[in-house]
């Protein structure tokens, strides 16, 4: 952390200066290295994270929250996001403090690895990525294989005029293998994803195996029917449920979302809103999965926020201003996408946690009706109360057996109606956190991981 | 180091340590950006100057099977800075390959890209003020209208100076700004009534149009109010009346993922000749569009951007490339390549990510649909999607489709109650001689609408698949 360890100094005395104009005063600083590969038996390219230096000061003003950020930690870029702030706060002096209490926590911690990533070059990563090609040689029609391997070192610097110190390295690793499988023009596509924190260990979360099972996967998807439409019994694989919990009761409990009333989930605080068996939990702290964070960009500690507690909906996400708001704690949930982006309250991994059924009693209950497997997306509308999850593929469930493959389909419906419908959870064998990322509206992606086991219930469903 | 300080273009403080490095490439940004966020109808927070000044390099190098390309980007102005970029760009370089010999950077005389208006002056010189000045507007309008709020959103506007140069001599620069707007618009339920419901607006301009906000906020309010009433529709296939704000979340993804030099590549391009759609449809990539976010006088290569013919009356006509691409089929840069762009969509700091072909504005030829009401009235039965919540069309399979934000039934050839929730979906693009949202097209409207990254009459499309309640 040695770039941000050398500018701490400046940015203290920065932060030190401007608190002699307004009553709180924060920074983050960012340091970003790493390096991508991307190899499909025709081309190869590597990508290294652009060398992005900067920081965003965020200082109390007579008007609220202002923020300035600037590209580089040098002293004269320091002096210009300084400048700027102290002519809003010439204009704009704030007399009291902001609502909330400030962090002052001291953390200072790296991604603990045996095998550490970070010494991983061009050459040691063509290797694998040509490796790992080869694994799905042999599968017929299989047009276009696509390897993607990544590591991302992300080291930020939390510093307040309250005394909190919160220095912060965490390494992602991930791999990809897509398959592509041609026919005729139409095209199948499946792909194994592993991701998470750490080293060089998580690579090997992509096997051969897998990577030959995504082929033909690919190679059947050619062939697959169109998925039923309307309302059905949906069976949700683990990477589905993931999406499940993440639009419900993810997005829906983000505490800014209750400070600004657009939340249908508000009033249920403390009341029961699905069946026993689900409980449903944010978890920044959760070690090695993909969104783990140490410290949030408040310099509040990561936790873990159980937001259903076996059915009943008992927390919500906050960062300092709507705890301040809701007479909560910070939850350790505000996060930037970097340092050029605004603050809010986000997730970090959410998931259902494992219940007591297995994959073979789900799909015996559900007699008829849809498996929804490889999800792609979601969204939702805190307001309304409605969700959107899409999936890559599918089964459908015959006479409780799970029969032929169907295409991509979406699930659309409001979440307490498909509370309601849960009829059961299978087991921690299958539980998966996946490696994603997710915006709020539009913008601000940032890591995010989502899982969960499968999960029985009913929605409306179709083609997508 | 900040933009503040410096006079001279971002990519034209690096070109002098690359003398010996030929051929390269350098692409700078000198970016300011301000932004004001809401919270109800209040400021919640104001933002700027985001300031950030940054270059990407990227230098060809010979190899056995083609051509290594490296690049990397960077915000260190210093020597040492940008030393140490060129020798990252360079290792990347060593080990990367693409399967082409042939790269042609253009030269100064080629990147006359002329006028095209893509920044707002007094934007670009009062940026604060003038966002100020939009979000007093915005509140206003909300002012008196009880049933009504803005519950959330935020106001960004982004100004670029763009610098782009070359081993070949290339040096060429434009100044542009964006404006987007993203904002939720509550409609209020009675006791008796449904519950409330928003409207979501997402739009980006390189305009900022205060004036505009007084069409444009009833209209919001009334979609608000009819997402509060709307409700599921009925399952089956059936007619569908899809205007510009949805096509702009299928069209650039699927065409971005089958008429680029990559998909021919991955042997995915259609051929030309090749009949994908109805013979009513005619489909273009406009990259001079005024004030379109996606116009530009130059594409990120430094080549002017054109009007390109993708399916004339059906029939596929032209690909789109960038220089790599190009030189792979002994062909020319069809003015393509998009720096940190997808689905029609661009960052706003692109120096970050190298370029790949991709469209600029998909731009539907009118036909002869007549008015909007005319293409609702062929419909006779059916449904009008006014928002899909999320299409996500897939760019090898062509599947689109996700939940529906707001929709209208149609019924006797008239918009009828609203529709809220339940799927629409299907193929949008597919292989020759496969039905698909092109292919099933009864009419193309005549009316041109504007939706980023998208210039379209609404289409409708004979029969696509709803999922629905009952």
């Amino acid at each position: 952390m040695g770039e941000l360890s050398d500018a701490e100094g400046d940015l203290y005395h920065t932060v030190a200066r401007l608190g002699q104009h307004s009553p709180f005063v924060e920074v983050l600083g960012e340091a970003i290295s790493g390096l991508s590969s991307r190899t499909n038996g025709r081309s190869a390219s590597f990508q290294t994270p652009a060398h992005i230096r900067g920081a965003v000061f965020r200082v109390w003003t007579g008007g609220g929250w202002t923020e300035v950020c600037v590209s580089g930690l040098d002293t004269p870029s320091l002096r210009y996001a300084e400048g700027a702030l102290e002519r809003v706060l010439a204009h704009r002096p704030a007399h009291e403090p902001p609502p909330g209490t400030p962090s002052t926590a001291r953390i200072e911690k790296s991604t603990p690895t045996p095998r550490p990533i970070t010494d991983m070059g061009e050459e040691e990563m063509q290797r694998l990525a040509r490796d790992a090609f080869s694994w799905t040689t042999g599968v017929p029609d299989i047009q276009e294989t696509e390897v993607q391997i990544s590591w991302r070192l992300d080291e930020r610097l939390y510093l307040n005029s309250a005394g909190a110190r919160c220095l912060q390295s965490i390494c992602r690793v991930r791999a990809q293998i897509a398959a592509v499988a041609l026919e005729n023009g139409r095209v199948g596509s499946d792909r194994v994803i592993h991701g998470a924190v750490g080293g060089r260990e998580i690579l090997n979360g992509v096997t051969p195996e897998k990577a030959r099972k995504a082929a033909e996967m690919a190679r059947a998807l050619l062939r697959a029917k169109a998925p039923p439409s309307g309302r059905l019994t949906v069976l949700l694989s683990p990477s589905v449920t993931g999406y499940f919990a993440h639009e419900s009761f993810g997005h829906g409990a983000e505490a800014d979302q209750f400070v600004r009333n657009r939340s249908y989930l508000q009033p249920l605080l403390g009341k029961l809103v699905g069946p026993e068996i689900l409980t449903i939990v944010d978890n920044g702290s959760y070690a090695g999965a993909w969104s783990e964070i140490y410290a949030d960009d408040e310099g509040h500690p990561a936790q873990r926020t159980v937001l259903v507690d076996k059915g009943r909906f008992v927390g919500a996400l906050h960062d300092r201003d709507t705890a301040a708001a809701l007479g909560a704690e910070p939850t350790g949930n505000t996060r930037r996408s970097d340092v050029f982006s605004r603050a809010y309250v986000r997730m970090t991994n959410t998931y259902v946690e494992p219940g007591g059924s297995t994959f073979d009693e789900l799909v015996k209950e559900a007699r008829n009706g849809v498996l929804l497997e490889s999800g792609t997306g979601g969204i939702e509308d805190p307001q309304g109360g409605q969700i959107q999850v899409k999936a890559r593929m599918g089964h459908l469930i015959e006479d409780g057996k799970v029969t032929d493959l169907v295409s991509s389909m979406a699930l659309s419906g409001r979440v307490l109606e498909f509370l309601a419908s849960v009829r059961g959870v299978s087991g921690k064998e299958d539980f998966v956190l996946d490696s994603g990322s997710c915006g709020k509206g539009r913008t601000d992606f940032l890591p995010n991981s989502a899982g969960g086991p499968y999960l029985l219930a009913s929605a409306v469903v179709g083609q997508a | 180091m900040s933009l503040t300080r410096s006079g001279e273009a971002a990519a034209f403080r690096v070109v002098d340590q690359l003398v010996g490095k030929e051929p390269w490439e350098v692409f700078g940004e000198r970016i300011r950006r301000y932004e004001i966020h809401l919270s109800g109808g209040k400021v919640e927070m104001t933002r700027g100057p985001i300031a950030i000044e940054g270059y990407d390099i990227r230098v060809f190098r010979p190899t056995e099977s083609g051509t290594g390309i490296g690049s990397y980007a960077s915000t260190d102005f210093t020597p040492e800075g940008v030393k140490a970029t060129v020798e990252v760009a360079e290792r990347a370089a060593k080990y990367a390959t693409f399967p082409s010999s042939r790269v042609e950077l253009v030269s100064g005389h080629g990147a006359t890209g002329g006028i095209v208006e893509v920044l707002d002056r007094g934007l670009w010189e009062y940026p604060m003020d003038s966002l100020d000045g939009y979000v007093s507007s915005l509140i206003q309008a909300f002012e008196g209208r009880k049933e009504f709020a803005l519950s959330f959103g935020s106001v960004r506007a982004t100004l670029v100076e763009t610098s782009i140069c070359n081993s070949a001599g290339l040096r060429t620069g434009y100044g542009h700004t964006t404006a987007e707007l993203e904002v939720g618009v509550k409609a209020f339920g009675g006791p008796e009534g449904p519950a409330p419901a928003e409207y979501w607006v997402n739009e980006s301009d390189r305009r900022i149009r205060p004036a505009e906000l007084g069409i444009r906020v009833p209209e919001w309010c009334r979609y608000a109010e009819d997402v509060r009433r709307g409700r599921p529709p009925p399952t089956g296939e059936m007619p569908v009346v899809l205007p510009p704000p949805v096509l702009a979340g299928i069209l650039p993804v699927v065409f971005g993922g089958r008429f680029t030099g990559p998909a021919r590549m991955r042997g995915m391009a259609p051929k030309p000749g090749a009949r994908l759609a109805s013979e009513l449809i005619t489909v273009l990539d406009d990259g001079r569009v005024p004030w379109a976010p996606m116009s530009s006088p130059v594409d990120d290569e430094g080549i002017p951007q054109r009007r390109r013919t993708l399916l004339d009356r059906g029939v596929v006509s032209e690909l789109l490339y960038d220089t790599l691409h190009a030189g792979a089929y002994d062909t020319k840069s069809t003015g393509n390549a998009f720096r940190g762009s997808s689905g029609g969509f661009r960052s706003w700091y692109r120096f970050l990510l190298p370029p790949t072909p991709s469209p600029s504005t998909i731009s539907v030829a009118p036909g002869q649909g007549g008015t909007d009401t005319e293409i609702i009235e062929a419909a006779r039965e059916g449904v009008f999607i006014q928002e899909i919540g999320w299409a996500s069309p897939d760019p090898l399979t062509g599947a689109f489709g996700g939940e529906i934000r707001l929709g209208y039934h149609i019924r006797n050839g008239e918009l009828a109650e609203p529709i809220r929730g339940g799927t629409v979906g299907g193929i949008a693009l597919a292989p020759e001689g496969s039905p698909s949202l092109l292919t099933q097209l009864v009419a193309v409207g005549s009316r041109v609408g504007f939706a980023e990254p998208v210039s379209s009459p609404p289409l409708l499309v004979k029969s696509l698949p709803v999922g629905g309640e009952r």
